[in-house]
């Protein structure tokens, strides 16, 4: 071996990234503002000002953008940029005079401002049909869709009762976490997989497999004199889980998948606990390029939260002192059988008191 | 080496509209064959409803048991570009701060190896490479490496920690998130990299109860900031909110969970001893109001998402511990090694730790890792009287 | 007590791998224990497996998979 390999040495330490106004002011900031849409500043206790401009992104980078970004972040702030946890670029700067040829030249370059305080901010997702194996949809299209309709609330031209958060994830994987978001757009597969007997005796151990049922609806089974599993159709719900633990166990359908909408999650403790997402719309069909019926339904659960919710009331809350039946009136969606739990736990959601709505 | 360039007219429709195109970018790296190849993969994926992606596989750098994931298409002889199209998860530095130097290097060395396409970030914070082949893994690493990179966690093993922007530029953070991050990611390096859990385990970090990296939704371990004393309040900074039209009765005392505040046009008065430390307030009046000095963190265990069990959020296991980075987050790595030893040893494979202490009982849970009960760990006592008793609570009662 | 060095330990994990292939996945936790069982908890404890593992994987004796979890298996080929 001519070079000693590297590793295990972890990320870069963030210090070297820091702007000096950070590092001056680090842990002694004193307040922020909103300036306007997408603008905030901190101001530190000893005065110090740190701008920051917040655009928005797609998550899906090519290198040539990353580099613009570099040339622009060397052009207004000495070189300083960051990403936030919802997948925005922010820039960073000291010098109030270029937040505005900023956001021009930003915007030249098709990346908007936003998505700060009262305002929707960007769609947090996951890979979709660009490189997910288990996806029930593409997830990088249907938040385009989506966010080329919800476009006033990111750039503030139109205004929200509270901060709005969507989460789109292509399965129920999950990897964007969407369960408690105020709009979650999730993928759903719909049928039991489809075994192919001739592999999987190849690709996967029959016992392990077995195990990954969460409802045991899979029983190992001699098919064609080949060792391999049954499922119980009735038992299976959908999840993927053996698909993940067994390549063969295939459960994308393009016929069958789609789309479920969720609402009235949140993770901040504001006001009120954290709360999960609950069910709005088991199904909508996967209708690409542009997902109209699930582009349609979203805008109008935002537009109605919108309209009808008080000042800092998240869409959960909303909800919360409206009641679901005026909720499922007002978005003009059917309660149907589907939106009653029937999984572990399903009996805590039965509604146990006579103090309803009439 | 396909030849000529396919027609996309489905994605194209995608390139339309205000909100930055995911579209417009795979065609930015569009001279490279293997994103070309992507692209037409991705309208047979529109044309058809179904991806065309195959699962993981073997692959990865030496010694490592993640990092990279294994992606291969099922349409290979048509695109050949994506035959292999791996995934490379490269450790972010804390709270996503970059210079643009550091990010140009990044970007030489994907150009240099691969699609030219990336994810800023993925969903558990890494900087994402998006498509390489798997010859190219080991001189990404190499390159990776020798410019003060490292890879992410993938697997079951300790996932990259990310924390949120912090002291760096938040002024409630109530410690410093970017320090706890960096230092557990360093500290677990063996973790991250060599699989030895039942399943992942994720670690975030939030500076105050708003949580901006959604910690108690998405970390096996979720380290929330929080106060002890009180509320910091400036009464004539208050006013002038009110002056600029803000309600402090409506907007703020009335929405206040624990109803533990009142205004009278002069002072707000605040029963400190009944604040939950919801953020309600501060959240409204950001130049009035500051959280208390005490400063420290609230850990809460097991949040995940569906697969299997059902979704969990973190529940709490220290209502509050202090996170001065002078002890290295001892107490941390204490109650994190417990917590591994216990759960690496009887958890089930893709059992998630949150998983596992529901099926064991939190409470033989917490005494196996020598944690003491406390009210604040539950919503409420036990409803039900279906008690397992020991013997030492006769020796107790007597 | 009979000292285990890590090399015996990694062969003997090499040998369970290598026993197992195909028939079940073992992860790195099932090697552990199977070699705490073989050799005795006196004699080797979870580090010294953990670096027995090690030294069996950056040989390339041994390579990680992942199928839904992490498992040690041999590589291909």
């Amino acid at each position: 071996m001519a070079d000693e390999r590297i590793t295990d040495i972890g990320p870069p330490h963030y210090e070297q990234f820091l702007p000096e106004v950070i590092k001056k002011n680090y842990g002694k900031w004193d307040y922020h503002e909103i300036l306007k849409p997408g603008v905030m500043v901190h101001v530190a206790e000893s005065g110090d000002k740190l701008f920051t401009v917040r655009a928005a992104s797609p998550r899906l980078l090519a290198i040539t953008t990353i580099r613009k970004f570099c040339d622009i972040a060397d052009t207004y702030c000495g070189g300083h940029l960051r990403w936030t946890s919802r997948n925005n670029v922010e820039f960073l700067l000291t010098d109030e005079k270029k937040i505005e040829p900023l956001i021009k030249e930003l915007a030249d370059y098709g990346f908007p401002v936003g998505g700060l305080g009262a305002k929707l901010s960007n769609i947090v997702h996951t890979q979709g049909w660009v490189h997910c194996h288990s996806s029930a949809s593409d997830a990088s299209g249907v938040v385009k869709a989506v966010m080329d309709e919800l476009f006033p609330y990111f750039t503030g031209e139109k205004d929200l009762p509270a901060k709005t958060r969507i989460a789109y994830a292509c399965c129920l994987n999950m990897c964007g976490a969407v369960h408690c978001s105020d709009i979650a757009i999730l993928g759903v597969h719909t049928r039991a997989p489809v075994i192919n007997h001739a592999e999987l005796p190849k690709m996967c151990e029959i016992p392990t497999l077995v195990a990954s049922c969460p409802t045991g609806a899979i029983r190992p089974a001699t098919v064609d004199g080949k060792q391999s599993v049954e499922i119980v159709e009735e038992q299976c719900m959908y999840c993927g889980n053996c698909y993940t633990v067994c390549p063969a166990c295939t459960i994308n359908n393009a016929k069958t998948d789609g789309i479920s909408v969720w609402v009235g999650g949140k993770v901040s403790n504001s006001r009120v606990p954290p709360k999960f997402s609950k069910l709005a719309i088991p199904y909508l069909p996967n209708n690409p390029p542009r997902w109209p019926e699930v582009v349609e339904a979203v805008v109008k659960i935002v537009e109605t939260y919108a309209a009808h919710a008080r000042k800092n009331e998240r869409l959960g809350e909303w909800i919360d002192r409206i009641g679901w039946p005026k909720f499922f009136e007002l978005i003009d969606q059917p309660f149907t059988k589907y939106h009653i739990d029937d999984f572990k736990h399903a009996g805590e959601t039965f509604m146990r008191t006579a103090q309803l709505r009439h | 080496m396909t030849e000529t360039k396919r027609k996309t007219p489905l994605i194209d429709e995608l390139e339309k509209g205000p909100w930055p195109s995911f579209v417009k970018e795979m065609k930015k790296e569009a001279h490279k064959p293997i994103t070309r190849d992507a692209i037409s993969q991705l309208e047979r994926s529109y044309e058809e409803h179904i991806s065309h992606w195959k699962h993981g596989g073997l692959v990865g750098v030496m010694g490592y048991g993640g990092g990279v994931i294994g992606r291969y298409s099922d349409l290979a002889a048509e695109f050949p570009g994506v035959a292999e199209f791996h995934t490379f998860r490269v450790n972010q530095p804390s709270a996503w701060f970059y210079t643009s130097d550091a990010l140009r290097t990044l970007c030489d060395i994907w150009d240099k190896h691969g699609s030219g396409i990336t994810n800023m970030h993925g969903s558990t914070g890494d900087i994402v490479f998006l498509g390489g082949t798997t010859e190219a893994i080991e001189p990404i690493f190499a390159d990776l490496t020798a410019n003060g990179w490292d890879l992410g966690g993938s697997g079951s093993n300790m996932r990259t920690p990310s924390c949120c922007v912090g002291p760096a530029r938040c002024e409630w953070a109530c410690y410093d998130t970017l320090n706890a991050c960096y230092n557990i990611t360093q500290s677990f390096q063996d973790e991250l990299h060599r699989p030895f859990f039942p399943y992942k385990y994720k670690f975030k970090f939030a500076g105050c109860p708003n949580d901006c990296v959604a910690s108690i939704a998405r970390s096996d371990c979720s380290v929330i900031g929080t106060w002890k004393d009180d509320i910091q309040v400036n009464n004539a900074k208050v006013k002038d909110y009110e002056k600029q039209g803000l309600d402090l009765n409506a907007d703020v005392c009335d929405r206040c969970p624990t109803r533990c505040m009142s205004w009278d046009g002069k002072t707000l008065a605040i029963d400190n001893s009944n604040c939950v430390k919801c953020m309600h307030c501060i959240n409204m009046m950001p130049k009035a109001l500051k959280p208390g000095k005490e400063r420290g963190a609230t850990i809460l265990i097991g949040s995940k998402a569906p697969i299997v069990g059902g979704a969990l959020l973190s529940s709490v296991f220290v209502p509050f511990l202090e996170m001065d980075p002078e002890s290295e987050y001892s107490d941390l790595k204490e109650l994190t090694e417990a917590i591994w030893e216990l759960w690496g040893e009887h958890g089930k494979s893709r059992e998630r730790v949150g998983e596992f202490i529901q099926r064991v009982g939190l409470s033989n849970f917490l005494e196996e890792i020598g944690l003491e009960p406390v009210p604040e760990m539950v919503m409420h006592p036990r409803t039900n009287p279906y008690i397992f008793f020991d013997d030492e609570i006769f020796e107790k009662a007597e | 007590m009979a000292e285990v060095t890590i090399q015996q330990l990694a062969d003997a994990m090499y040998d369970l791998v290598k026993s197992t292939h195909g028939k079940k996945n073992l992860k790195p936790m099932d090697v552990t224990k199977a070699m705490i069982d073989q050799f005795g908890e006196d004699s080797v404890d979870k580090a010294l497996c953990k670096k027995a593992l090690r030294e069996l994987i950056d040989t390339g004796r041994c390579i990680y998979k992942y199928a839904g979890g992490s498992f040690v298996t041999l590589p291909e080929n």
